[in-house]
């Protein structure tokens, strides 16, 4: 039987229901200790294959000493070794308690080798004073990484940058996209033509993006100030000024992944039993009530989902910004990820780009919570 | 807020001419898409092209020559040539070179077996664990996918050191299973949350139902569950064949001679002693969005009608 | 039967004495690979292409060379993350003469020293190198007498000039009546100029869309000059430093360690001068130039476009603009060299030296190092120079570019011996990327109106003196 209410229609709708964590404690370790209990055995025997907690202590304890004392080769497979065994305690923990476990385990491994374990041997590195093109061994200098980050002007003002810029670029998505669905609400002549047109954007190579962008903003030779120009007769220099260069950055970051936003909203738009807004259209209700009371509900959910990955994606924005201005002028269009990139790879400042990037880290993985706490109250809400 | 109260039987009375025929005999679906007609293609029409104009423009430059790519005032209208194409896969690397072969149809395999098996077997596996998650959850569900999705909220940039060595040390650079490796574990949070998002909106009813009749899990999950959720799957395969296909950082670094992509051979055109060969880079490009934009077609029809999250039910 | 086994037996003696005797020769021919990272464009190709052609290892070895051909914008990226992450894939690579302190100090570049103390050969070589080219290219600490490279392809700034635009004669009339001097046209002439002509010349030809060019209306707008500020990696320095040593000005002194400073130094009332100097110029350069994007990709661009009529621009880009499929000016570009600073005592002219270096790595065999170093004689021996001026190069040898046909293989070759003794070059310290980024941040801030040359140069004097007191190259 249809929905006849929005709540019910609420509930359908994705991604707002379990796919999103609890609003309760962000919580990392401690959520899993209770998951991961060992199944309760003989006390006394510390050596079982489930025994999960041993192989994490041994695995903090024992990767230390191994970067600090042996030549990279070496500490690289102890570590990797150490590793190997959590996994694999894990693995058999969750393996005699559901089935659940054996489904996840081979997505979880892979990430946990290709990507957990890259990413803690880097938190690891954030605690000495590494540089990757010095020969001197690395010594343990503890939060001085991260104090020199915290205390230093250049990297709040480049995160201001990058906040100015996330929030403007997702609104822009988000409205864009929003009303990229609207258009393609319904069935039309030559629809699903017309739909791939506006979804070839995201398709494109930075390469190519950042290379052509910067040509339609040139003003000498570019499209954008030919096109001005039939107005004022003056070239338009766009990328001169601050605002200029953050809105030509915006302008190409939108374009490209508004059809984002779009798909995942046309995705909710198409799953409005049509009935309502005959309902509605009876009873003569105005077209922004019928917006908002049916049809924002059944999509708020993916537009929370395009919301949550777009901010992700925006906080690391780098090639745009890189190709188009190169973080100019001056450091107007700096953003995080190209201080980052510069951090780490043109000054090869190696331990304090790791301490920058986890600081950041924790910034994103604070406002993803927000985010996803603000959504969950609302569910509760409503 | 209004009431939504009145029964269906009774929108039919009232409001009978404005019930489609076939909607009214029951012959169309009653949710999904409503119709518009020709009005509303031209106004997408509109919006579409000029939305589409800078890739338009692109596709153009590869057909332009030399003269006409950075005319002012621009040229839309201009004699087209294939040179550029030609360029592609073979020309002179100096003046006074020979023309060689460019490798580029290597590339472009390379590109398209590297994205398609990554992106196969993120998908197998990240179902698989979407599956997982949904119908047993573990406790702490809900921090695993959190540290999943935290994967993906650092800019590359950072575990490139680590694995770089990584891929040194075990001998996987310049693999191609390395690179697919890798490119798979980009896609899996992306997967895994889509996946689940699906699998939620499943009704467990038919499922029960085929418990009780005495099918294995494994017959639920293939026979049932995965028919129902081919639009999420079709759906992630083109998000996560856009972002492997277009990645460039990880290519540049840990590609070897045979196993170079083509965002890395597009990197060739710029730079040097010409800043940008326009034309090159052009129909570089316009080549290598074939593909994708053939795939996304293929899969438009899963992804725009199955895309309803399972709410054209009975 | 027992005849056939004597036979036999004589037959294999016989053929395990002549091996036994072959051997020796046969063993010392060994096959080498040697893997050479390079920047993806002509220079590099051609030197492939010639030692395809013409390469016969002394020693009698197989070599091979393994060129890994990198896109130019993520050379540095690529070479970097190889070195740094310790895969030793290398065992040469053609580096940047401002990379040399950075991987020196990791350990990655080899010191030639005692190479070239054992051999004749490479001492000729280094004697034969113009010392501006030898101090840039292969000493580190700078101008010391430790070595590392050599010069694979050296590199200036030379002036591409429009000599249908600057010799037409209705131009000529009309710059004498306004300028009360001759409009410099030949290359003689422009090798004479200085910036005030030059400001003149860029104030003459700022043209707009319709406004009379050469007798007719132009069909865009055209300018007069042009030089790169750009905010990439040295782009606007190379132009800033231009003028702060004409000026008299001095950046911090890396030969000078612990004593030199660069507060004091980089914001001296000259600097100021010479950076308000460069800045007066701007107006009359193509727009982007206001936006911190006209790099030296852009300047090229534009004036094989036909929108500019002089450009201050590396040689390695002259082969594309004369080119007819790549410039649409192909046949009407000539080349001199570049404006200096009209002063009392003459003309000064100081400009930073370009071009790249190769080196060795730390972790070659001794057979590696041999061949590779018998690689770099051939490379810069007279022949191979010869060869590859011809097909565009550049030579750093004096034998090579003082031989009367030098000139005569490229139109700019004219300009290069002159201009080789006035280059210099600036830090090669480690911490040269930080130094660098923040200075052509501060420049591309004054350029787009943020703020002014005093301002510039007092936030890049502060910044260095810290920097390098916190590195320790200052007391």
């Amino acid at each position: 039987m249809e929905r006849s209410s929005p709540t019910g229609g609420m509930a359908a709708s994705p991604a707002l229901s379990p796919a999103l964590p609890s609003a309760s404690p962000p919580a990392f370790a401690p959520a899993l200790a209770p998951a991961l209990a060992p199944i309760p055995r003989p006390a006394g025997r510390l050596l079982r294959w489930n025994n999960w907690q041993a192989a994490l202590l041994v695995f903090v304890v024992g990767m230390p000493p191994a970067i600090a004392l042996l030549p990279p080769a070496f500490s690289f497979w102890v570590a990797a070794a150490l590793a190997v065994l959590l996994a694999a305690t894990l693995v058999v923990n969750a393996w005699g308690r559901h089935t659940g476990g054996l489904l996840v385990a081979p997505a979880l491994a892979l990430l946990f080798v290709m990507n957990i374990y890259p990413l803690l041997w880097s938190f690891g590195l954030s605690f000495f004073n590494y540089r990757a093109n010095r020969m001197k061994q690395p010594t343990f200098v503890g939060l001085q990484n991260y104090a020199n980050v915290i205390t230093d002007p250049v990297v709040w003002d480049r995160l201001h940058t990058t906040a100015i810029m996330v929030v403007l670029t997702v609104s822009v998505q988000m409205v864009i996209g929003f009303l990229l669905a609207l258009l393609f609400s319904k069935q039309f002549p030559l629809r699903r033509y017309l739909m791939i047109l506006v979804l070839t954007p995201m398709m494109l190579s930075f390469v190519a993006v950042g290379a052509f962008f910067r040509y339609y903003y040139e003003p000498s030779l570019g499209l954008l100030s030919q096109f001005v120009r039939l107005f004022t007769g003056e070239p338009y220099v766009l990328m001169q000024s601050v605002w200029g260069a953050r809105a030509g950055i915006i302008l190409a970051d939108a374009w490209m992944w508004s059809p984002f936003v779009m798909l995942l909203v046309l995705a909710g738009l198409v799953s409005v039993p049509k009935y309502l807004y005959e309902a509605a259209a009876i009873d003569r209700a105005p077209a922004w009530r019928r917006m908002w009371s049916i049809t924002l509900p059944y999509i708020r959910g993916l537009l929370l989902l395009a919301l949550l990955f777009r901010t992700i994606e925006a906080f690391k924005l780098f090639d745009v910004v890189f190709l188009l201005t190169e973080g100019g002028p001056g450091t107007a269009t700096e953003t995080i990820a190209v201080y980052v990139y510069r951090v780490a790879f043109q000054y090869v400042k190696t331990s304090e780009s790791t301490a920058l990037t986890y600081i950041l880290l924790f910034t994103v993985i604070v406002l993803t919570n927000l985010y996803l706490y603000l959504a969950n109250r609302r569910i509760k809400e409503a | 807020m209004f009431k939504l109260a009145l029964p269906r039987s009774a929108i039919a009375g009232a409001g009978g001419a404005a019930i489609p025929l076939l909607e009214r005999l029951g012959l169309r679906a009653a949710s999904g898409v409503g119709e518009a007609g020709w009005g509303r293609t031209a106004l997408a029409g509109v919006v579409s092209f000029l939305y589409f104009f800078p890739v338009l423009w692109i596709i153009l430059t590869a057909f332009k020559s030399y003269d006409d790519v950075l005319a002012v005032p621009a040229k839309f209208f201009f004699t087209p040539t294939l040179d550029n194409f030609r360029q592609v896969f073979s020309r002179a690397y100096s003046v006074q070179g020979q023309v060689q072969d460019t490798g580029f149809a290597l590339f472009f395999f390379n590109s398209i077996v590297i994205a398609t098996v990554s992106v196969a077997v993120a998908l197998v596996l990240g179902t698989f664990a979407a599956f997982g998650f949904s119908r047993y959850p573990l406790k702490g569900n809900d921090t695993y996918l959190f540290i999943i999705l935290s994967t993906r909220m650092l800019p590359a940039i950072v575990v490139i050191i680590p694995i770089f060595l990584m891929f040194r040390i075990t001998g996987l650079a310049g693999t191609y299973l390395g690179i697919i490796a890798l490119y798979t574990t980009f896609n899996l949070p992306f997967t895994i949350w889509m996946m689940k998002s699906f699998f939620d909106e499943l009704s467990p009813d038919v499922e029960d139902a085929a418990r009780i009749d005495g099918s294995s899990d494994a017959r639920v999950f293939f026979k049932i569950c995965l028919p129902q959720v081919v639009a999420g799957l079709a759906a992630t395969a083109v998000f996560g064949l856009i972002l492997t296909w277009n990645e460039f950082l990880f290519a540049l670094l840990l590609s070897g001679v045979e196993t170079r992509t083509v965002p890395v051979a597009m990197a060739q055109t710029i730079g040097g002693d010409i800043g940008v060969r326009w034309g090159l880079l052009a129909a570089i490009e316009t080549l290598f969005l074939v593909p994708v934009i053939i795939v996304t077609f293929a899969l438009q029809n899963q992804l725009l009608r199955g895309v309803t999250f399972g709410t054209i039910k009975r | 039967m027992q005849r056939q086994g004597e036979l036999i037996a004589a037959a294999c003696t016989a053929v395990f004495v002549a091996l036994a005797v072959a051997t020796p020769t046969s063993a010392a021919a060994a096959d080498v690979t040697l893997r050479m990272a390079v920047q993806d464009w002509p220079p590099t190709h051609i030197m492939k292409d010639l030692f395809d052609k013409q390469y016969k290892a002394a020693s009698g070895n197989a070599v091979k060379l393994e060129l890994d051909f990198i896109p130019w914008p993520d050379y540095y990226t690529r070479l970097n993350a190889s070195l740094t992450s310790g895969e030793k894939q290398y065992n040469m690579a053609v580096s940047d003469s401002q990379w040399l302190g950075a991987f020196i100090e990791g350990g990655y570049y080899l010191n030639i020293n005692k190479y070239v103390d054992a051999d004749p050969g490479l001492q000729a070589v280094f004697k034969d190198l113009h010392p501006a080219v030898k101090d840039s290219y292969s000493t580190y600490p700078y101008k010391s007498d430790k070595l590392y490279g050599f010069p694979q392809m050296p590199d200036l700034v030379v002036s591409y000039y429009r000599k249908d635009v600057l010799c037409d004669a209705t131009e000529q009339k009309n710059f004498m009546a306004k300028y009360k001097y001759k409009l410099p046209c030949s290359p003689e002439e422009m090798d004479g100029n200085d910036w005030d002509k030059f400001r003149d010349i860029g104030e003459f030809f700022q043209r707009k869309k319709g406004d009379m060019l050469m007798g007719k209306p132009a069909d865009d707008d055209f300018y007069g000059i042009e030089f790169q500020v750009g905010k990439g990696y040295d782009f606007f320095t190379t132009s800033s430093y231009e003028f702060l040593w004409q000026h008299g000005g001095e950046i911090w002194d890396e030969t000078k360690q612990p004593n030199a400073h660069a507060l004091g130094v980089m914001n001296s009332k000259v600097a100021v001068e010479s950076f308000d100097h460069l800045l007066s110029m701007v107006k009359y350069m193509p727009p982007i130039a206001k936006t911190g994007g006209l790099d030296i990709f852009k300047t090229d661009e534009l004036f094989r476009e036909g929108k500019v009529a002089i450009n201050l621009e590396w040689i390695g880009f002259a082969e594309s603009s004369i080119n007819p499929q790549t410039s649409k000016v192909a046949d009407k570009v000539a080349f001199a060299q570049i404006p200096g600073l009209k002063t009392p005592k003459g003309i000064v002219r100081w400009s930073v030296i370009g071009g790249q270096p190769f080196v060795l790595m730390t972790w070659n065999t001794d057979i590696q190092n041999k061949e590779a170093l018998d690689f770099c004689k051939w490379w810069l021996s007279k022949p191979t120079q010869i060869a590859f001026a011809k097909a565009g190069g550049q030579s750093a040898l004096r034998s090579v570019y003082k031989d009367p046909s030098y000139v005569t293989f490229r139109p700019w070759n004219r300009t290069w011996a002159a201009s080789l003794d006035w280059q210099k070059d600036f830090w090669h310290v480690p911490e040269f990327f930080e130094l660098l980024t923040e200075q052509q941040e501060e420049y591309t801030k004054a350029v787009t109106g943020q703020q002014n040359a005093q301002t510039t140069l007092d936030n890049i004097a502060n910044f260095q003196e810290k920097l390098l007191k916190d590195a320790g190259r200052i007391k």
